[in-house]
């Protein structure tokens, strides 16, 4: 058996090997041009490397899973999709670096970004709008440079409805603020604010923790002990988040005062654990357990072409998903990348994401928000609300 | 007539790719001291550490009781019944004057050592103190009384008098005297002529790595002896 | 006002105390056998998940300790022999080899567990009535148990006749040697006591912390920290740079916030690197 498959593998291998030779004397410009006319490149950039890079096989399977989809259907103008992905769990200039690279050597199409605000603000100054750049993540609202495009959840759409429900609900009056020392957390908390005096509630509190330090709360959580919030607003990240969570608990705190956190998705809560989830609220764009049919739909995609050791499905995860539904649509509808074609395309743009179809206003999403209570380590949905405005409007 | 308790045979060696001593012979048998002298930098700590295994031996072989122990690592000599006092750094001066004489020992018990203190009562004046404390002569002292308390056949002493008293220095050759009546073998490398001429039986003694006289006390000429002792 | 004093005090105490614990088995192959073993976290980490399994199998508790004792000093006698002892006294490559280890062992727990969190439930809930505060039981059992730990091993390495070996090992190997200790097998038994030390640490936080493959940045360079601050090689150097780091770190993460405590750990490990490399309390 062994030999007679060698035989025919070996003559087709030396007359590839012979095409590639006479392929390989065409100029060099024909041939990338021959590239680009089959394929459409992404540069993915998603934390493979870092603490961040627990969310990376999420984001590139989502991401693979849509760009499957729309390959099966014709790609984007004729083109099948080709992802590329890249680090960008690094330090921001790295992942610019790699931005360049991609740009210069791989001739790549588009960008799509799930990473943090630094990262994005190193990108879009290298990037210049040459290219789409869509940025997918939960993130602070505001990003309007030219050709980038921001589908996450921003404080509008979190922290509006929440903290209204927490106050008319659970009659919270006053809150303290805790989160990672930088752009993200501060920017949402100044907008939080500005929502809990709208709501006639008072903050008591507002501190940072070192943004990627071994960070340890028993400080923090005593201060707050003593301070008696109604609730406290947490835009910690990742092992913070879970750090600071498990030690409320531990301290007891968790029995009067309420939680609410920002960047509090299926694996956070995972970490935090069941003994240490109560009275814990989290309000984003998407839970996996949420059972709308086109979150359904979508799953049974994700977990058919994944199996059952899937990465664990989250809203940063899925926004990849919809990053690659958003390029598709945006090229289309602009007739291909040219910046200004596409911000004009941009304006009332529908495109799929596992949540349902979602439209794109100000260069932003509005989206249906869910605020859900922590029990154990299962998101149940208490509230829904529809079609929030991100809160920024970009020019487009 | 049985193995001598200490033989080697054509040993050369040295640091790395230097070679510092050459081919040399000698056996120590129970009950004799062999006294291997020199001037500084001839060779004779090197051969030390060649017989102890702290250093390979590029060729030549070195025998225990006529067992050969070349691919021994030094800790195994010593339990093959080899005692080595080193020249340099003789003593753990971490360690309390009490530790350096016990760390052996499972009881941890002073009692044997009860001769050696009424000989060197400094000793026992100081047991609680960091042996890194004591003056050099001290630590010799303190290295010397350890290796002879171990109770080994065979005992190799480097300097051992080297800074000590004189006083202190016969006592060593009083030590030396009463272990080897009862059996013991000792090598000792000397540069203190007046010392060596206490214990030994015999010499060896070297210059620029090779061995220039050897032979019973009473056979080798004092004068020669100083010959290579001296520029 | 004043339990938040009180709190605060004892937040001192249990930041120091665990801080200290952590840093022992740095401390061993470091302040021992001169190998700065960058892998520490890692091994704390393999110690963290020893702890989940024992507890997604629905052991005991306590099971986790002698799970995670085989577990490191297997994997510790390996790394020893294969990597570490070629490169015995030659600071840089054990420095560039542990190094790589830590990469490679966060890669096998990231390929076995996932990368994502997983939580250890804290085998005693709660929180204890103390000092006229409350705080959780397990914290206060934490302290203790670092405190004895720290003075089962200060007294065990003065006095018993292993620690007097290891003394005299590290102040002067030849001479060491040359009374019957093979260095050779005690610098192993002591390389794998310092990964076990950081198993066993890995154990005690487990149930505070998120266990996850990258936990183990968070341990080593507190404890390398403490290390550059207390001075290598003595139980006192030790207790010292964890009071000082940790200390440090949580009493002014107390009075002011966690933004100047890091700094201020910050400034301190440079300033005694630059001023007095040797620590508070030099072996000796």
């Amino acid at each position: 058996m062994v030999s007679m498959r060698q035989g025919p593998n070996r003559r087709t291998f030396l007359g590839a090997a012979a095409a590639g030779a006479a392929f390989g004397a065409l100029p060099g410009l024909a041939r990338r041009a021959a590239a680009a006319n089959r394929e459409f490149k992404i540069g993915l950039f998603i934390p493979l490397s870092g603490p961040a890079s627990l969310f990376g096989p999420t984001d590139r399977a989502c991401a693979e899973l849509a760009a499957e989809e729309i390959n099966k259907s014709g790609g984007i103008l004729g083109r099948s999709i080709k992802l590329i992905p890249t680090d960008a769990g690094g330090p921001p200039a790295e992942t610019a670096k790699s931005a360049v690279r991609l740009m210069l050597e791989e001739n790549v199409d588009l960008f799509i970004g799930s990473h943090d605000s630094a990262t994005r603000e190193a990108l879009v100054a290298t990037v210049k709008g040459k290219i789409p750049y869509i940025y997918t993540p939960v993130y602070e609202g505001g990003e309007c440079a030219f050709n980038v495009y921001c589908l996450g959840e921003t404080p509008n759409q979190q922290a509006h409805p929440s903290i209204g429900w927490l106050a008319a609900e659970r009659k919270a009056k006053t809150y303290y603020l805790i989160g990672d020392d930088y752009v993200w957390p501060r920017k949402t908390n100044a907008e939080t604010k500005k929502y809990i005096a709208a709501n006639g509630g008072k903050t008591i509190g507002e501190e940072y923790v070192p943004y990627g330090a071994p960070n340890k709360f028993e400080e923090v959580v005593t201060r707050i002990k003593s301070a008696k919030p109604d609730v406290v607003v947490s835009t910690l990240v990742g092992a913070d988040n879970v750090n600071f969570n498990r030690t409320f608990a531990g301290f007891g705190l968790d029995k009067n005062i309420a939680r609410l956190a920002f960047l509090l998705e299926e694996n956070t809560l995972l970490g935090i654990g069941a003994d240490n989830s109560r009275n814990l609220y989290s309000c984003m764009g998407y839970f996996a357990n949420v059972p709308s049919p086109a979150n359904t739909k979508f799953k049974a995609a994700y977990h058919a072409k994944l199996g059952p050791k899937a990465p664990q499905l989250s809203t940063i995860g899925v926004d990849c998903y919809a990053g690659v539904n958003c390029a598709h649509a945006l090229v289309a509808k602009a007739g291909g990348t040219n910046g200004k074609k596409c911000m004009a395309a941009s304006e009332g743009l529908t495109f799929k994401t596992a949540a349902g179809p979602a439209t794109m206003r100000g260069r932003q999403v509005d989206k249906t928000m869910f605020l859900a209570d922590c029990k154990g380590t299962q998101f149940e949905v208490i509230k829904t609300f529809a079609n929030v405005p991100s809160g920024s409007a970009c020019k487009t | 007539m049985s193995a001598p308790r200490l033989a080697f045979a054509n040993v050369t060696g040295g640091y790395g790719s230097t070679v510092i001593v050459r081919d040399l012979n000698g056996a120590v048998a129970a009950g004799e001291v062999l006294c291997v002298l020199g001037r500084n930098g001839v060779g004779k700590s090197t051969l030390m550490k060649l017989l102890c295994g702290y250093l390979p031996c590029r060729s030549g072989h070195v025998l225990l009781d006529g067992r050969p122990i070349d691919g021994f690592e030094p800790s195994a000599r010593r339990r093959a019944g080899l005692t080595y006092c080193p020249q340099e750094r003789p003593v753990f001066d971490d360690l309390s004057v009490r530790d350096n004489l016990s760390l052996m020992h499972a009881a941890r018990q002073l009692g044997p050592l009860r001769p050696y203190f009424e000989r060197f009562p400094i000793l026992e004046r100081r047991l609680g103190q960091h042996a890194g404390t004591l003056s050099g002569g001290e630590k010799k002292v303190l290295s010397f009384v350890r290796g002879l308390a171990e109770d080994q056949p065979l005992v190799l002493l480097d300097e051992p008098s080297e800074g000590v008293q004189w006083e202190n220095i016969l006592h060593m050759a009083e030590c030396i005297a009463a272990k080897k009546a009862a059996g013991t073998a000792f090598l000792v490398v000397e540069q203190n002529l007046a010392f060596a001429e206490r214990i030994a039986d015999r010499y060896l003694v070297m210059d620029q790595g090779r061995a220039m006289l050897e032979g019973s006390r009473a056979d080798i000429d004092r004068g020669r002896i100083l010959g290579h002792l001296h520029v | 006002m004043d339990a938040l004093i009180v709190t605060q005090a004892i937040n001192v105490v249990y930041a120091v105390s665990t801080l200290a614990v952590l840093t022992l088995g740095l401390a061993v192959i470091f302040g021992l056998l001169g190998v700065l073993n960058i892998a520490h976290g890692e091994f704390v980490m393999i110690g963290a998940y020893c702890a989940y399994l024992t507890q997604s199998w629905n052991w005991p508790y306590l099971v986790a300790l002698p799970l995670t004792l085989a577990l490191c000093a297997l994997l510790g006698a390996a790394v020893e022999r294969i990597m570490i002892r070629p490169l015995y006294r030659r600071p840089f490559d054990t420095l560039v080899a542990t190094w790589g280890l830590s990469l490679l062992l966060r890669k096998i727990a990231e390929a076995i567990f996932g990368p994502g969190f997983h939580s250890v439930t804290i085998p005693l809930p709660g929180t204890v009535q103390f000092l006229g505060i409350e705080y959780p039981i397990y914290r206060v059992v934490l302290i203790a148990v670092s405190f004895a730990v720290a003075a089962v091993l200060m007294i065990w390495y003065g006095r018993s006749r292993t620690g007097s070996r290891i003394r005299a090992m590290v102040s002067n190997p030849e001479l060491a040697q040359a009374q019957g200790i093979s260095v050779r097998r005690l610098a192993a038994a002591t390389f794998i006591a310092g990964t076990c030390l950081a198993g066993l640490g890995g154990v005690m936080v487990a149930p505070l912390v998120p266990v996850q493959p990258f936990m183990g940045l968070d341990y080593v360079l507190r404890a390398f920290f403490v290390l550059v601050v207390g001075g290598l090689g003595s139980v006192p150097g030790l207790l010292s740079g964890a009071a000082a780091i940790g200390g440090v770190d949580s009493a002014i993460s107390a009075a002011s916030n966690a933004t100047d405590g890091y700094f201020a750990v910050l400034v301190l490990a440079i300033l005694f690197l630059w001023l007095k490399p040797r620590g508070l309390i030099a072996r000796g």
